[in-house]
């Protein structure tokens, strides 16, 4: 379980303005919201890459900021998280990135045969030809397979909490298909807990059991998908109109 | 429902401005010398738990040391050169010529020797370290590591500080050493003062503690260029813009600060 009490986080304008969420182990959760609203800042504040100014996140009931180091080890060991715009290594090739994604610990106690396997394993998971990118660099790469590397590295781990921040955005539809199959495969087959934060709202509704909108620092909305779609609130509303339009438009100008 | 109140600000004036602007810059300065500090102690933390690579450290090694030594061969001759001509100039025929060889050695490895090594490593290695972490902060690859429970300070900071103490008192050496050998031919070319008569002076005047001087110059300096270029790398924000801002503020931090270090050497150490 995710629970974020009142997040308070300024930059140097107020940012996130209280956000208050709990996401239930196992569920998948589609975050909506426009750009700039502070969707990755909060993913972040998840594992404590940036720290609330007031407020705090807990995860399985420990205190992300005020459990210490330990607690914190522990909450990153136990999330994935999938960045934006998929933060590889640039010096790594796509093994080592990825091998990265590994706890040090179980990298070091692990046999070299098993580790390969694992990799093998994720980068078959996330549609990658294990044989023909494993040797590449990032910069060798397309963005859409970089991302996947990145979605590879977050799920090697075996994590039981994944954190996407736009996982499909920048992909050809035939991967977001996969990429979003593969999410709702790991929620309901090892009952990884995922929130997805996403712009594609169509796919988003779809896969997700709740869905909930960052809008200019607060939710704005929070319920299932079907309570999302039959929402009055007009800016849930324009929201939606606005995604559908501009998913006419990406489809337009793919023909 | 926020509103906007625009408000007219009352011109201070200028001594308030003043000081403003100085507790500003005071507030800035607290702010690094804390986070150079608190670095420093991590990275002593990472290297007695032996949680650097060793490996790591070697490659550092390599591509600041061994691929410097070039460029600080040249430097190091020129400082010898431009040392035996000046001196050369203003010797009168009052003193022994053989003074040329003790001022040309004292000038290289107290002074030149370190100063111009460190000059230079903050073109080349401090601009590149920055850079480079810089580069990974905006590219979220600093976030990565430490998302996945890595510590970029044992990974990357630790190692480049590291090989900078090992690397430095190194160059810094052969530097003193062509300084010395190049200040000599010099001396032999613009005076005529034989090789013998140069060394002879350069004993006269010659304290063994002298390199240990330079050395600890160079070792001083050798952890100030990779830690406060970390420092600055990691506090990167923006994209590529904020990267070059960031560079080009840490050369300028780096290479005042080994002005300013090498200016405190002497009532620190001399007496
Ligand atoms: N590390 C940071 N430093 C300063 N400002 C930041 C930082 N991270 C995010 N912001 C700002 O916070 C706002 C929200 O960013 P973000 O969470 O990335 O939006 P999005 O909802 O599109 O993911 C943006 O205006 C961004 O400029
Ligand atoms: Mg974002």
């Amino acid at each position: 379980m995710i629970r974020y009490r009142n997040v308070h986080k300024a930059f140097d304008y107020p940012v996130l303005r209280g956000v208050d969420l709990r996401i239930e182990t196992g569920e998948l959760f589609a975050l909506f919201g426009p750009s700039g609203t502070g969707k990755s800042v909060l993913l972040k504040t998840t594992i404590g890459l940036i720290t609330p100014d007031r407020g705090d996140v807990e995860l399985d009931g420990v205190s992300v900021f005020f459990g210490g180091k330990k607690a914190l080890a522990d909450v990153r060991c136990k999330v994935g998280y999938v960045f934006q715009n998929a933060a590889l290594f640039d010096s790594f090739n796509v093994y080592d990135n990825v091998c990265m994604g590994i706890p040090e610990a179980e990298l070091k106690a692990l046999p070299r045969v098993e580790v390969a396997r694992r990799v093998w394993r994720a980068l078959e998971l996330v549609n990658l030809d294990p044989s023909q990118v494993m040797g590449k660099i990032p910069s060798e790469l397309s963005g859409g397979m970089r991302k996947r590397v990145g979605i590879g590295r977050a799920i090697v781990g075996r994590p039981e909490v994944l954190l996407w921040d736009e996982p499909t955005t920048g992909l050809d539809p035939i991967n977001t298909a996969a990429i979003e199959q593969l999410i709702s495969r790991l929620s309901d087959e090892l009952k990884v807990t995922s929130l997805v934060v996403t712009h594609d709202i169509d796919g988003g509704l779809a896969i997700s059991d709740r869905v909930a909108m960052l809008d200019q620092g607060t939710l704005r909305f929070c319920g299932t998908p079907d309570e999302f779609r039959a929402s009055e609130d007009q800016k849930v509303q324009a929201f939606i109109d606005r995604a559908a339009a501009e998913a006419a438009l990406a489809t337009g100008s793919q023909l | 429902m926020s509103t906007f109140t625009p408000t007219v600000a009352r011109d201070p004036g200028p001594l308030t401005r003043w000081f403003a602007g100085a507790g500003r810059r005071a507030s800035v300065t607290v702010e690094h010398a804390g986070g150079l500090g608190s670095l420093f102690w991590k990275i002593v933390v990472a290297t007695v738990r032996l949680r650097v690579n060793f490996r790591d450290v070697v490659e550092q090694f390599f591509i600041m040391g061994i691929q410097s030594v070039p460029i600080v061969l040249v430097t190091g001759s020129l400082a010898g050169i431009v040392t035996s001509q000046q001196g050369g100039y203003q010797m009168t025929s009052a003193m022994p010529n053989y003074i040329l060889g003790s001022l040309v050695v004292q000038t290289v490895v107290l002074e030149m020797g370190p100063v111009l090594t460190a000059i230079v490593l903050v073109g080349r290695v401090g601009a590149r370290i920055t850079a480079e972490l810089g580069t990974m902060v905006v590219s979220e690859q600093i976030d990565a590591y430490q998302s996945l429970g890595r510590d970029p300070v044992e990974l990357l900071a630790a190692p480049r500080v590291i090989a900078g103490v090992i690397v430095l008192p190194l160059l810094v050496a052969i530097a003193d050493a062509v300084g010395i050998f190049a200040g000599m031919l010099a001396a032999n070319l613009t005076v005529g003062l034989g090789n013998e008569a140069f060394l002879y002076g350069a004993r006269l005047f010659w304290h063994s503690w002298d390199l240990l001087y330079s050395l600890t110059k160079a070792l001083v300096f050798g952890l100030a260029i990779p830690l406060i270029s970390v420092h600055m790398g990691l506090r990167t924000k923006g994209g590529a813009e904020g990267v070059g801002l960031t560079t080009t503020q840490a050369v300028m931090f780096m290479t005042l600060t080994i002005l300013i270090l090498d200016a405190m050497f002497p009532p620190l150490m001399l007496n």
